[in-house]
């Protein structure tokens, strides 16, 4: 087994920046980094070290954490090393990491050794990729939530459940000679409407679930000049976009990322829409329109200080086919009565992005569409589109199992459907064998003709 | 070392039971001098436990064995003298032919059966020592000195290999009460070093059928149109008998629990593990504790014999014991034990150590089938019996293996099972055992099997033809309930619709037949009402039987399929298990044991925790 090393701290400019080594050479790759090969640390425990070029120069002081096999994160001997976070340094340590014989991981190969190690099952694994890829704390939480395997928790008693209907099922088919309780048809169909809550319950967070994740997308759009970029700037909390009087500045999309309420939020700022008046604008509008459709929030941004335009009210017209939110900008001026008027049908938030009057209530509106999302209260949510997809087949395969039943199917027909949410919710669980609903069956019954 | 013979045949089949007697019969047709060892030429075929034949799953094996062109369900249908075919209200894919059997009849007819069978020749005797040589088997060496050579050997020895029965406290060394245990061999399996493991099995009382209160049991009577195993069979030959059903009263479990101290059960005495699906009257009382009452069932053992057979009250407790126990049973207050039950433990070798062909990997040439294989059951004995003589034979004349998959018959599922996962108790087959249950039924394991049967040489023209035409006619049935439709105005469409609610405007036959509760009977009839003289009433249950299930099994494949995708992902078959990081010394011996082929292999070796198989999976595609 080669030795991989990777920057393991996201790129751009920050405080610390951690680069990570893991497989055998990891301690001699130490001593050579710091030119001395006599160096033997106690694991994990921290030691400030000048980090050497070649020539003996000194390229950073870092403090470096030694993890002896197997109790690290791989399993494997592994090296940590906090430089300081300039990606200059970053980019010459890892040089020389690789020049003195590592190699440079692929994406997720820590996690493989990890998993090959032993040191953690395949959820798991998706869970750490969750917690490397987690925007914010709350996500951060979620994907802690699934390490630590509540999600298998929390469906084990809808297994358990699964089992004991099949076994119900089962024993009927295979011990017809045996003084079994008869099926009780009515029992079954009701537990089995329970199992199925259980999971579509589960299945119903995978929306705010997602949310958590990968966050929403909001497009700014509205007539020119209205302030979409000043609201812009306002929410980003800094001038990123380019703000003037002149009506159409903005020519082409803007897009930062920003946390809202401990959700990611992908803000888009789009040029004007507005009958174009120049080749470039009307690109700039092309794109606006495509940064519209692909959002899953439109902020329309109104003057509110003027009447509403018809270009105003073409725009209110298409957003109200999605979600949207109205932001009523420049409450620092008298506004109009008479757009109150237009507006009464929308959800509307005054705000001034010269004052910052109204931004927390515009937060809130926007995110109030994806279910309130605390991270603190709310129970398990489904992140992993995976996860979604097998608890969804899970949850279908059981509805036409009950179907069958409540029709009064045979009973080697209406277990198919609940071998296969088993076998579904054992992708996330860990497998049920024949054997083991045998076994249940044997616990359970005295079969013994 | 030159070894010097007395006889030389090409394969040689210890055992007469129903392994044995299946192997031989099939190495002898497919062209091999075959030698069949038995202790006793009069207790060919014996049925050791139980007067029956076939059950739930067990069934489907003997259709499977019969279709692959074996000999238990001729003899089964020739000695059959109550047949049922069971799970009769639910569908054709759990439903299952059983018959009770004459066991005296059952002896005579199987040992008949092999005497004319051409190439095959029967031996007395007991073999005490496998002769191999450079891991070849080369024969075997007998009690009384005799050498007989083989190519091939297969070990098929049931219960006998270091049998000791127990009653009460007394235990003496037997293979079944009353006949020789196999000590030598089974010291000689342990010298070659396989891995061998204790199990227990155990057997009723038979009672004095004069001696029973009839009148106090509820009768059970055979069939009035009898489902039959083999697809040569036209018809049954014996008349049919009733069973009875009885039950065990708290007097009696309340009787039981204070003799505990004298069961070897309980008193730590038996050390082989028994069946948890037939425990012993003893266990149901103590695990069932809460139950007032459990089945038992009396079964006739033949015309020409007063024993009776009392399905459910198998005992090691000792025989003076029995008696008084047994006369605690409502309508058995004067009954007499003719021959008491009795608990007894057996060597089995770790089946993990055989091929799919149930060849030996440690010795070649050398096969093992049924009791051995830590199996129980004549079924279950019997396939793997016809499964090592077909492949005896094969080895012999130089042909490929043949073995059989999961996917198409529970013969596949049996050993795979045994080879891949092992055993911990004597393991039954259970049609929840076959992820492919809905298309493994009974009524076409012809479909299924026929063709293999031809083609090693087992299936003779006679049937080969009756198979086709039976093939042609299955056709024709599903074309007739396609394109037959009833309409309202129809006579027969009132008929149908009673009680079915909405029939709407025009069926076909092969809609109709999808709804629960409509038989295939009643699709028979309506067939003949619309002038189909000629279609058989099996036809139609097989056709139906297709299509209503056809849906089905594409789902389930599409979602084994969905999640099985890794299975394919081949493991190097150079791989050390001990030098992957994080895998347990345990998970590296079941994978050492069993070296799968596949992920898929991986998946079905017992004992392998999800994190070993995710490991090996990592692993294997690093590999690959």
């Amino acid at each position: 087994m080669d030795t991989i090393v990777a920057i393991a701290t996201s790129s751009g400019r920050s405080a610390i920046g951690l680069i990570r080594l893991s497989g055998p050479d990891s301690l001699s790759i130490l001593q050579a980094l710091i030119h001395d090969p006599l160096f033997t640390p106690e694991p994990r425990r921290v030691y400030l070290k000048g980090i050497l070029r070649e020539s003996g120069e000194l390229l950073d002081e870092a403090l470096i954490c030694f993890f002896e096999s197997p109790h690290s994160f791989s399993g494997e001997d592994m090296l940590e090393i906090s430089c300081h976070g300039s990606p200059l340094i970053l980019r010459r340590a890892l040089d020389l990491a690789q020049q003195l014989g590592a190699r440079l991981a692929h994406p997720g190969e820590f996690t493989l050794r990890a998993c090959k190690n032993s040191k953690m099952n395949l959820t798991q694994a998706e869970a750490v990729r969750d917690l490397i890829d987690a925007q914010t704390d709350a996500a951060a939480s979620q994907a802690l939530r699934q390490l630590s395997g509540e999600l298998s928790a929390t469906l084990q008693p809808a297994k358990h459940k699964l089992i004991q209907n099949i076994v119900r099922l089962e024993s009927a088919l295979e011990f017809v000679e045996d003084d079994l309780p008869q099926v009780e048809t009515k029992q079954i169909s009701g537990e089995l409407v329970e199992v199925t809550n259980m999971i579509a319950a589960l299945v119903g967070t995978f929306a705010s679930g997602r949310v958590l994740r990968d966050g929403i997308k909001v497009t700014l759009v509205g007539r020119p000049n209205v302030g979409k970029s000043s609201v812009f700037n306002r929410l980003v909390g800094i001038d990123r976009a380019i703000v003037t009087e002149i009506p159409g500045t903005t020519r082409d999309t803007i897009t930062e990322s920003i946390i809202l309420g401990g959700i990611p939020v992908s803000l888009t700022d789009t040029a004007g829409i507005r009958e174009a008046e120049g080749r470039i604008e009307e690109l700039g509008v092309e794109r606006t329109h495509r940064a519209a459709a692909d959002s899953d929030l439109l902020l329309v941004v109104v003057d509110g200080s003027k009447e509403l335009t018809t270009e105003d009210l073409g725009i209110l017209e298409e957003a109200a086919k999605a979600k949207h939110v109205v932001a009523i900008n420049k409450s620092d001026l008298p506004n109009s009565v008479r757009s109150e008027e237009s507006l009464s049908e929308f959800s509307v938030v005054h705000v001034s992005a010269v004052t910052g009057e109204g931004l927390d209530e515009l937060t809130a509106a926007i995110l109030e569409p994806f279910g309130t999302v605390d991270s603190e209260t709310a129970g398990l949510l489904i992140t992993d589109s995976r996860h979604y997809d097998l608890l969804r087949r899970a949850q279908s395969s059981l509805e036409s199992s009950r179907e069958l039943l409540d029709s009064g199917a045979s009973e080697e027909l209406v277990v198919v459907g609940l071998h296969n949410a088993l076998r579904f919710l054992g992708e996330i669980t860990g497998e049920t064998t024949p054997d083991d609903i045998l076994g249940e069956i044997f616990s359970t019954f005295c079969i013994g003709k | 070392m030159m070894l010097a013979f007395d006889e030389i045949f090409d394969v040689i089949v210890i055992g007469g039971g129903h392994a044995g007697c299946e192997a031989a019969s099939a190495a002898a047709r497919l062209g091999a001098q075959t030698a069949l060892v038995t202790l006793n030429l009069d207790l060919i075929g014996q049925m050791s436990c139980n007067p029956a034949i076939g059950g739930i799953a067990k069934g489907h094996l003997v259709r499977e064995i019969d279709a692959l062109g074996g000999i238990m369900g001729r003899v089964a249908d020739r000695t059959g003298i109550q047949f049922r075919l069971l799970n009769r209200s639910r569908g054709p894919a759990v439903q299952s032919p059983r018959t009770q059997s004459d066991r005296a009849l059952y002896r005579k007819e199987m040992r008949k059966m092999l005497e004319g069978t051409p190439n095959l020749q029967l031996r007395q005797g007991m073999v005490v020592d496998l002769l191999v040589q450079q891991e070849k088997i080369r024969g075997v060496e007998m009690q009384d000195g005799r050498r007989i050579a083989a190519v091939a050997v297969v070990i098929a020895a049931g219960t006998f290999l270091n049998g000791l029965v127990h009653t009460g406290r007394r235990t003496y060394t037997a293979g079944r009460a009353g006949e020789p245990a196999s000590i030598e061999l089974a010291e000689s399996l342990k010298q070659l070093g396989f891995p061998v493991g204790r199990l227990k099995t155990g057997t009723p009382p038979r009672i004095d059928g004069r001696t029973i209160d009839w009148s106090a049991f509820q009768a059970q009577a055979a069939d009035e149109r009898p489902v039959l195993f083999s697809f040569s069979s036209d018809e049954i030959t014996q008349p049919q008998l009733q069973c009875y059903v009885g039950y065990t009263t708290p007097t009696l479990h309340e009787a039981i629990r204070r003799n505990l101290d004298q069961s070897p059960l309980y008193s730590g005495q038996i050390k082989g593990v028994g069946p948890r699906y037939c425990p012993s009257i003893e266990d149901k009382v103590v695990k069932f504790a809460e139950k007032d009452r459990h089945q038992l069932f009396l079964e006739p053992e033949g015309h020409d014999t007063n024993e009776v057979y009392l399905n459910g009250f198998s005992t090691s407790l000792p025989a003076g014991l029995q008696q008084e126990l047994v006369r605690l049973v409502p309508g058995l207050e004067e009954a007499r034990i003719i021959r008491p039950g009795y608990a007894i433990e057996y060597d089995y070798v770790d089946p993990r150590e055989l091929g799919p062909d149930l060849q030996s990997r440690k010795v070649s040439g050398l096969f093992h089938a049924g009791q051995v294989n830590g199996t129980t059951g004549y079924e279950e004995a019997a396939c793997q019996g016809l499964l090592a003589g077909i492949n005896a034979a094969c080895l012999v004349t130089r042909r490929p293996m043949f073995r059989l998959r999961r996917e198409e018959s529970y013969i596949g599922v049996l050993v795979d099972d045994l080879i891949s996962q092992g055993v911990d108790e004597p393991y039954r087959i259970f049609t929840s055992r076959a992820e492919y249950r809905l298309a493994l039924r009974h009524d076409n394991a012809d479909e299924r099997l026929r063709a293999y049967g031809r083609e090693l040489g087992l299936v003779g023209d006679v049937d080969w033809e009756r198979f086709n035409r039976r093939r042609d006619n299955v056709a024709g049935a599903k074309a007739a309930l396609k394109s037959t439709r009833l309409r309202p105005s129809d006579a027969a469409y009132s008929a149908a619709s009673a009680g079915l609610g909405d029939l709407r405007s025009s069926i076909t036959l092969e809609e109709l037949a999808r709804r629960p509760g409509i038989t295939p009977e009643l699709i028979h009839r309506l067939l003949i009402n619309q002038g189909e003289l000629s279609v058989a009433l099996s036809d139609v249950e097989t056709a139906v039987a297709d299509d209503l299930y056809s849906g089905y099994i594409r789902m389930q494949d599409a979602a084994v399929k969905r999640l099985r995708h890794h299975d394919l992902t081949p493991i190097p078959q150079n791989l050390d298990y001990r030098s992957i990081n994080g895998l347990s010394h345990e998970m590296i011996e079941r994978l050492e044991r069993s070296r799968p082929l596949t992920i898929g292999d991986a998946r079905r070796v017992s004992g392998l925790t999800a994190a070993a198989l995710s490991t090996l999976y990592v692993v294997a595609s690093v590999h690959n």
